[in-house]
């Protein structure tokens, strides 16, 4: 009777495609950029074998430690802003409030625009001609506070990352939400007839209960963080003097605007190691994290 | 009393912390969406005004001349035969793997199920340099493939799963009355996965509609270029044009919006779910 569940044409036949497709395009490139890696190449003479030159070039550019660099701080100010706004917000709609649906259309709203439309929107919102976020300041009375917002180097990567903030902060407040909901009253009324203020709820009771929900937004989130290239890419391509630069626009700017191909696959090969180091070692410490638990 | 002025304050905070934020959020679409229809003067003069008419022809401006058309259209077109492509043979895949008995079985879902971890830019160089050996640079191909091995992963995910759940003894009633394993997928397997190809479809839609560093290093002729990439090409050629801008931003964007208010639940489901289960 199990027989046909054994069907070796079938099981061939209907894997194929799928894994054609995959191993082709993701799983065949990373083996590619390994061996590109190693070699000069500007795409159109042929390659020449430089053994780990380009990783040793890599390694010494101090543009790829800039790079790096902000690729943690991206990292950091998504960790430790969006989350706890995505937490104070899902918190507060927790709380079965009228608006409480309105509020959480709006929040995911940005989510779902292309990050190309979030770039150029807010580098006009930046702008310092046009833009809404200088003239809010001019007519406040704080036109002190006016500022170049992508054009100096010592403060467009803090802008970067509020609007990175701005566009992902709702994902962790819906993941906070569901958490919550899972929350039976009872506990919360319980702490009420027990005298628990509302800070010691939040500490003693709904942070702990929803602890393994906070450690897998920690983990999706450096995931995401690393991703981030568009944004960057549209609103200042990595400058002004590489305050911006993040590894993907670094490896971009080598490979697309010089022809590097053999140092952009390096560069691709370092990239893909940090990212699924970092993503795994989180994983690891989450697991780790909630056995303790 | 002490107790309950704080709680009341507490409510208020509260209320004043999610009217901040929700107005940060909501204020610079709104803005995107009234500057769609104000002229460049109208905007140089005073950017928070209302327009004073609604200017169309902003719009026609960006649909015909600034290419926004032949752009929407390559989106269409790409998006809806990658979401195709990869429902078809990710459904197909997931069947097998979900009911079928082999040995690779553990191997070739671990395979796909760690394809979700692996970061886009990683293989974007190497990715081109593949891209261009087949000589398929350039062409709405290389979207389409490139959209379907990525949208694959997450697709199996779920579908695995469902179909799972479904018990054997339904297959197995099929093949008794004669059904080859071909039409049991197309004839039962599909239509029972509705619900589950529903969140698939929407996930890959976002993912596909909204999707740039691809589009970017594989297209270079405008003819074949996505919205997204068509809006990064205002960046040089229409850069004091906001009025124009704003509003093919808001062309690229109005489908999504759309299709975000109708089926709002099942999208943040689908993307939260597939993401946290991940």
């Amino acid at each position: 009777m199990y027989l046909i569940f054994k069907n070796k044409k079938a099981i061939i036949l209907g894997l194929l495609p799928a894994l054609i497709i995959f191993v082709f395009f993701v799983v065949v490139p990373i083996f590619r950029s390994f061996y590109y890696g190693f070699f000069e190449w500007n795409g159109l003479s042929a390659p020449i074998f430089v053994g780990v030159e380009n990783f040793l070039d890599i390694f010494s550019d101090k543009v790829f430690w800039l790079s790096f660099k902000n690729n943690i701080f991206v990292v950091l100010a998504s960790v430790l802003g969006q989350i706890p706004l995505g937490l104070l917000i899902a918190i507060a709609l927790n709380k079965k409030r009228k608006s409480s649906s309105f509020f959480r259309t709006v929040f995911f709203l940005p989510m779902i625009l292309s990050t190309v439309v979030v770039g150029l929107l807010w580098s006009t919102i930046l702008n310092v001609k046009v833009g809404i976020v200088n003239k809010v300041l001019e007519k406040i009375g704080m036109i002190d506070f006016a500022n170049d917002w992508l054009g100096d180097p010592k403060i467009a990567m803090f802008t970067v990352c509020v609007v990175i903030i701005w566009q992902f902060f709702g994902f962790y407040m819906i993941i906070f939400l569901a958490a919550l909901q899972n929350i039976p009253d009872e506990v919360d009324e319980a702490a009420n007839i027990d005298g628990a203020n509302g800070f010691q709820k939040l500490f003693k009771i709904t942070l702990p209960m929803i602890w393994g929900s906070v450690m897998s937004a920690v983990v999706l989130c450096i995931a995401g963080s690393m991703r981030t290239f568009d944004l960057v890419f549209v609103m200042t391509n990595g400058g002004p003097f590489h305050a911006t630069e993040l590894m993907a626009t670094y490896m971009y700017n080598k490979t697309f605007a010089v022809y590097k191909y053999g140092y952009g696959s390096a560069v691709s090969l370092v990239i893909f190691v940090i990212s699924f180091g970092l993503i795994i070692m989180s994983r690891k410490l989450m697991n780790k994290n909630e056995t303790d638990m | 009393m002490k107790h309950y002025l704080k709680s009341i304050f507490k409510g208020k905070l509260m209320i004043l912390i999610l009217s901040l934020t929700g107005f940060t959020t909501l204020y610079p679409l709104i803005w995107m969406t009234y500057t769609s229809f104000k002229t460049n003067q109208e905007i140089a003069l005073n950017t928070f005004s209302l327009p004073t008419s609604l200017h169309f022809e902003n719009y026609l401006n960006a649909w015909k001349t600034a290419n926004m058309s032949v752009y929407f259209m390559n989106s269409i077109f790409v998006t809806v035969m990658s979401i195709m492509l990869t429902m078809f043979i990710g459904a197909l895949a997931a069947f097998i793997l979900a009911k079928f008995e082999f040995k690779a079985k553990k191997w070739v879902y671990s395979l796909f199920i760690v394809g979700m971890l692996i970061p886009m830019q990683a293989i974007l160089v190497p990715l081109f340099i593949q891209m261009r050996t087949v000589h398929l640079l350039d062409s709405p191909l290389s979207l389409i493939l490139s959209y379907t091995a990525f949208g694959l992963p997450i697709t199996i995910f779920i579908l695995e799963s469902f179909i799972g759940a479904f018990p054997n003894s339904i297959i197995e009633a099929a093949i008794m009355d004669g059904c080859s394993v071909f039409k049991i997928f197309i004839k039962m397997i599909i239509p029972m996965s509705r619900p589950a190809l529903a969140t698939v479809i929407i996930i890959n839609f976002l993912n596909n509609w909204k999707e740039f560093s691809f589009a970017l290093i594989f297209i270079s002729s405008d003819e074949h270029k996505t919205l997204p990439l068509g809006l990064y090409n205002f960046i040089g050629a229409y850069s004091s044009n906001y009025a124009e801008l704003m509003a093919a931003m808001m062309i690229a964007s109005l489908p999504v919006i759309l299709v975000y208010f109708i089926l709002q639940e099942q999208i943040i489901n689908g993307m939260t779910a597939g993401a946290v289960k991940g």
